[in-house]
């Protein structure tokens, strides 16, 4: 189904992978979480009328709490700030759409459905009431038994599995995709921000997937990485925080982008310092992974690694400073327009110059010390996370008429942004005044209760102002005047050199700056030949000087054209959200009493609902990951473009690339954890749980696969069928050699030695823990491996890949990652 | 709310609340006064350049769509660079000068002759358990003679809390299997100034569960006479030694029998 439906089509929306198309489902489906992460607040704030008020339980109010601070940070923020990305960035660097349309798609179901999880969390006996951070051990089911805890963890899990692809996406697209003459430096700023923005994501939220694994797998299999006394709490505080931090500039840095945009556009004027505000959010983003420890500084560090990190901490401001200078000497000498957008993004401005301030109090230990856990802390991240987002409704102004095609209301925005800036301080300002109210308490001390009253009129009128918003934009999306092409006096991106809305593949013509600004070239199609580059004249160039081209040659398909339709991405997240809606409540309707062997092992399930819908999710997944496969879908690469650095790499093997890098971390993650517990626990008082000569037949085995697989690929190349089904069917056995091997070895553990996921005769049971749950995420990872295997084993025999043997040597890629990660766990458990 | 306690033993004496105040009212002092300077210049600036509607300058630029931001010759950025060095040198300097009184911080004043006495301090869902040298425990109230430099040893048994009291301006994190420290004295000045017994508001300030916001204490002082009179009732005090015994946690053990050999009280 590669035809798309018209726009006032329902299946449009169930089956689109264009760029914009997902943008606007982003966007609005964002704004639904801002009303959901809103009504939260308003619970909150009035709870916090009188400290004698009990609207709320304590335990909803914890709920309240929580799932005010997940949505909005993770449900709202960065995908109302990747609705303008999904739209505009290909718009911005003069791409047609992203790198991989179907996985963009995939990544916007997942999110849907994981905040639909979310949702249906609150009635499966209450949502997480841990708090947005799930401080262990209060997250583990002891403390928090719900099923609707465990559902709230798995939302976040499968919301997490939507970004990592989307921020490969991304990466694949910046560095893939720009039109021809845009170099690295030329980008406009809203997409460099971005840039900055997806590397953190790659690299944050694989250690975020890692911390929710281990406690979905806590949660969900009984493990007890969180509730160990050996050090649960702190590694819990330690890789949340890994992410954490990075996560600040992450939901900021897209805003930081608008407002860089904004500044231009509406004063007519250049960016100041332009390269070195480059250089300083490339600063930002790496030094954000060194500061994490600056929210710990109360736990039990040593005064040495806090020092070192209040050191990192001022170092990150510096950048943050000259990005602020850098704006405000914008402004001056140009013709400032107050239009809303404007308004917006300095307001925004404004608010975020009084959360660094704020923030720099933060730095200071000793202040630290007293500011932690109290409403200094609250008031200073909404004044950054949150002044940041006024610059996304900024964005919402100004690309308004891009997307509709209408203008809207002036007077309306400008009210809007009146009502909201003032609002905003009343709530968050007056945080500030009564700051030494503890967080998440409302039987506070009844001195502060004025700053709380008053913080409580301003949240609902904020809350008010956005219906201004929404009704400024619904009456002008109906009835507004037209907007033209570009509606702004002193824009200079390319999104607004097309119509609005742009059409479906963007561009008249291929979109071009190699003179130096934009223009639209039309290239020379031979019959039965890829496009070749036209020269001034508009004949084709033969000079062959332009390496690039190359890439479309890889591509049989290059005369089909582009596909930008598929149900598979939205089938392919349901029956995920179905299968975790099911694991959600598996731990507490399925109870296993180990016997003396696997057959005397008692299964009791109590409820089968669960399990059943685990079972039926894990069956639609596979049957839509299996239809993804063997769907045509046809996205070109760019052909004629920029890619510094990665020149010379292909599209898909550059996503691969991204992801594998992300999978990492996620490794590090994991193997991290074992040496922190180790470490904690006292490392030599620990003997490894297995024998080792399982773990070295294991070691050689997958190594031999390798080969094999390497094999296969030369076999492929060769135009050699059989020679690539024995080298992949060997691959395959031995990666079955492998899992029996290992299976072998756990049910010897289980069975004959007593050590189980929760339990260990032998020594610590986080012990235990730590060895089945990290070479269980390997083990996963063989499986999986297994089955694209296998799916390769199917095709080939029906004899693909031997004109295309790019997908044996992704799968190669992937294979060879599987056994290097092997190498590190063999003697992590086997040897020492 | 803020009191300043100020302590008698010796003028090289500072409670947290003293540091806390001094390093709080210069941060404060001149992030006022760098956020009104750089708000009412950009605010200026912002008027000042609004676009009036009248003729653009000579020299006005204006971008246009499709051009490439580099080889624009985009404005100088010499006068960024002033302000990036202005504020790099207010901020470090800031933050130097906090780091010399967090050491102070850390270590606590030197006790002198004058023993300390150190407590563990214990967080359960929902209050704080504070054991005493002599094995005594009392549940949410602290109890502690004035002028003493009091040692917190603070740990949890069940879940992650934050021990603190705004008042002392001190604060420790509770964590399972973990202990952290902080300390605190208040001097019999402010004792008399209460009334003969000054007390002190103990808050959580880690999200701990559904008791969190009413997992309150309270930190009382009385003259060193009155509470060593007290505390010589509390010896062999069977009912809390009882209650000691029949706790299950077995993680805190050790940080107990530690509290009880280290704490040599001189009464």
């Amino acid at each position: 189904m590669s035809e798309l439906p018209p726009t006032t089509s329902i299946r449009r929306w169930l089956v689109t992978t264009n760029h914009k198309d997902i943008g606007i489902l982003y966007l609005i489906t964002a704004l639904f979480f801002l009303l959901f992460g809103g009504v939260l607040a308003l619970l909150i704030r009035v709870q916090l009328w009188d400290p004698a008020n009990q609207v709320l339980s304590g335990l909803a109010y914890n709920e309240a709490v929580t799932a005010h601070g997940l949505i909005m940070v993770f449900w709202f923020l960065s995908p109302f700030a990747f609705g303008f990305a999904n739209y505009f960035v290909p718009l911005q660097i003069g791409a047609d759409d992203l790198a991989f349309p179907r996985l963009n798609a995939l990544s916007y179901w997942m999110y849907l459905f994981s905040g639909i999880l979310l949702a249906v969390s609150f009635f499966q006996g209450g949502t997480l009431s841990a708090g947005w951070t799930m401080y262990a051990p209060l997250n583990v089911p002891m403390y928090t038994p719900s099923i609707g805890s465990t559902g709230a963890v798995l939302a976040l899990f499968m919301f997490v599995v939507g970004v990592t692809a989307s921020t490969v996406n991304f990466l694949t697209s910046i560095h893939h995709s720009r039109a021809e003459g845009m170099g690295i430096m030329d980008m406009p700023m809203f997409t460099w921000s971005m840039l900055a923005t997806v590397w953190m994501m790659l690299f944050a939220f694989a250690a975020l997937l890692a911390v929710g694994l281990l406690l979905a797998s806590d949660r969900v299999l009984g493990s007890v990485y969180f509730s160990a006394t050996e050090g649960g709490s702190l590694l819990w505080g330690h890789l949340f925080w890994f992410f954490g931090h990075p996560e600040v500039y992450i939901v900021f840095f897209p805003a930081l982008g608008v407002m860089l945009e904004l500044f231009q556009t509406f004063s007519g004027r250049r960016l100041v310092g332009r390269k070195w505000v480059i250089i300083a959010i490339c600063l930002i983003s790496v030094q954000s992974f060194l500061v994490w420890m600056h929210h710990m500084f109360l736990t039990t560090i040593n005064l040495e690694i806090k020092t070192l990190m209040m050191a990192t901490t001022i170092g990150i401001s510096l950048p943050f400073d000259l990005v602020v200078f850098a704006l405000i000497y914008t402004l001056m000498k140009g013709r400032i327009q107050f239009t809303t957008p404007f308004l917006f993004a300095f307001g925004a401005l404004l608010l975020f110059i009084l959360g660094g301030i704020t923030g720099v109090f933060l730095g200071a230990i000793v202040l630290d010390y007293e500011f932690r856990g109290t409403y200094w802390v609250v008031a200073h991240f909404h004044y950054v996370m949150f002044g940041g987002a006024t610059a996304l409704f900024g964005g919402a102004y100004y690309w308004f008429p891009k997307i509709t095609g209408k203008m809207y209301d002036e007077f309306l925005g400008k009210l809007h942004f009146v009502i909201f800036f003032v609002s905003f301080n009343m709530v968050y300002f007056s945080m500030f005044l009564g700051w030494e109210t503890p967080r998440r308490v409302f039987e506070y001390n009844p001195e502060f209760q004025i700053f709380h009253q008053i913080g409580s009129i301003g949240a609902f009128v904020l809350g008010f102002s956005f219906f201004i918003m929404f009704y400024n934009f619904a009456k002008s999306y109906v009835s507004g005047p037209e907007a033209g092409e570009n509606p702004w006096d002193y824009s200079r991106t390319a999104e607004w050199a097309v119509s609005s809305p742009p059409p479906l593949e963007n561009w008249p013509n291929r979109p071009s700056y190699a003179s130096g600004k934009l223009e639209f070239v039309k290239d020379y199609v031979p019959d039965g030949g890829p496009a070749v580059k036209a020269d001034e004249n508009g004949n084709a160039a033969t000079d062959g000087g332009d390496t690039h081209s190359d890439h479309i040659r890889d591509y049989p398909y290059w005369d089909k054209h582009p596909s930008h339709a598929s149900i598979w991405p939205f089938t392919l997240s349901l029956a995920t959200g179905i299968m975790l809606l099911g694991l959600s409540g598996f731990n507490d309707s399925v109870a296993f009493e180990i016997g003396e062997s696997l057959g005397s092992t008692a299964i009791t399930v109590s409820n089968a609902a669960y399990p059943m819908l685990a079972v039926l999710g894990l069956l639609g997944l596979i049957f839509s990951g299996v239809k993804w496969g063997l769907e045509e879908f046809y996205a070109p690469p760019s052909e004629f473009a920029e890619r510094w650095p990665f020149n010379g790499v292909e599209k898909v093997k550059l996503g691969m690339w991204f992801f594998m890098a992300s999978d990492v971390i996620l490794f590090g993650a994991f193997i991290s954890a074992a040496v922190f517990i180790r470490y904690n626990a006292g490392w030599r008082t620990w003997e490894p749980l297995t024998e080792s000569l399982p773990g070295l037949i294991n070691t050689f085995v997958l190594l031999t696969s390798s080969f094999t697989v390497i094999l296969a690929l030369v076999a492929a190349h060769r135009n050699s069928r059989k020679g690539l089904l024995a080298s992949l069917g060997t691959t395959i056995l031995l990666g079955l050699t492998f899992l029996s091997i290992k299976m072998w070895e756990w049910h010897h553990e289980v069975f004959d030695r007593g050590v189980t996921l929760s339990q260990n005769a032998h020594g610590d049971p986080i012990q235990a823990s730590i060895y089945y749950v990290t070479t269980g995420l390997h083990g996963v990872h063989v499986v999986g491996g297994m089955l694209i295997a296998g799916f390769l084993f199917y095709r080939a025999y029906h004899g693909a890949y031997l004109d295309d043997e790019r997908p044996v040597e992704y799968f190669g890629l992937y294979w060879h990652f599987v056994d290097i990660v092997w190498v590190f766990l063999f003697p992590l458990f086997y040897l020492f | 709310m803020i009191h300043p306690i100020t302590l008698q033993q010796g003028t090289d004496w500072q409670a947290q609340a003293e540091v806390f105040e001094e390093i709080f009212f210069v941060f404060l002092a001149l992030g006022t006064l760098v956020g009104i300077v750089v708000v009412s210049y950009t605010l200026w600036n912002v008027y000042k350049y609004r676009d009036d509607g009248s003729e653009p300058d000579a020299d006005f630029d204006a971008p246009v769509v499709g051009e490439l931001p580099t080889g624009q010759g985009g404005p100088k950025a010499k006068k960024l660079f002033l302000s990036f060095g202005l504020s790099a040198i207010v901020v470090i300097s800031l933050v130097v000068y906090a780091y010399g009184l967090l050491l102070y911080v850390e270590d606590g004043p030197d006790t002198g002759e004058e023993g300390d006495i150190e407590i563990t301090v214990e967080g359960y869902q929902f209050g704080w358990e504070f054991l005493y040298p002599n094995g005594h425990s009392e549940m949410n109230e602290l109890v502690v003679p004035a002028d003493k430099r009091i040692d917190l040893t603070v740990t949890s048994r069940d879940v992650w809390h934050n021990f603190g009291s705004s008042d002392l301006r001190i604060k420790s994190d509770a964590i399972p299997g973990e202990t952290s420290e902080t300390w605190f004295s208040v001097s019999s000045d402010e004792v008399a100034a209460q009334g003969g017994e000054a007390t002190f508001r103990v808050e959580c300030f880690e999200l701990c569960g559904s008791g969190h916001s009413a997992m309150k204490g309270q930190i009382t002082v009385i003259p060193q006479d009155e509470w060593d009179e007290w505390y010589a009732n509390t010896e062999g005090d069977s009912e809390s030694a009882s209650v000691e015994d029949a706790d299950p946690a077995s993680d805190t053990d050790t940080s107990r029998v530690t509290g009880a050999a280290i704490g040599g009280v001189g009464a």
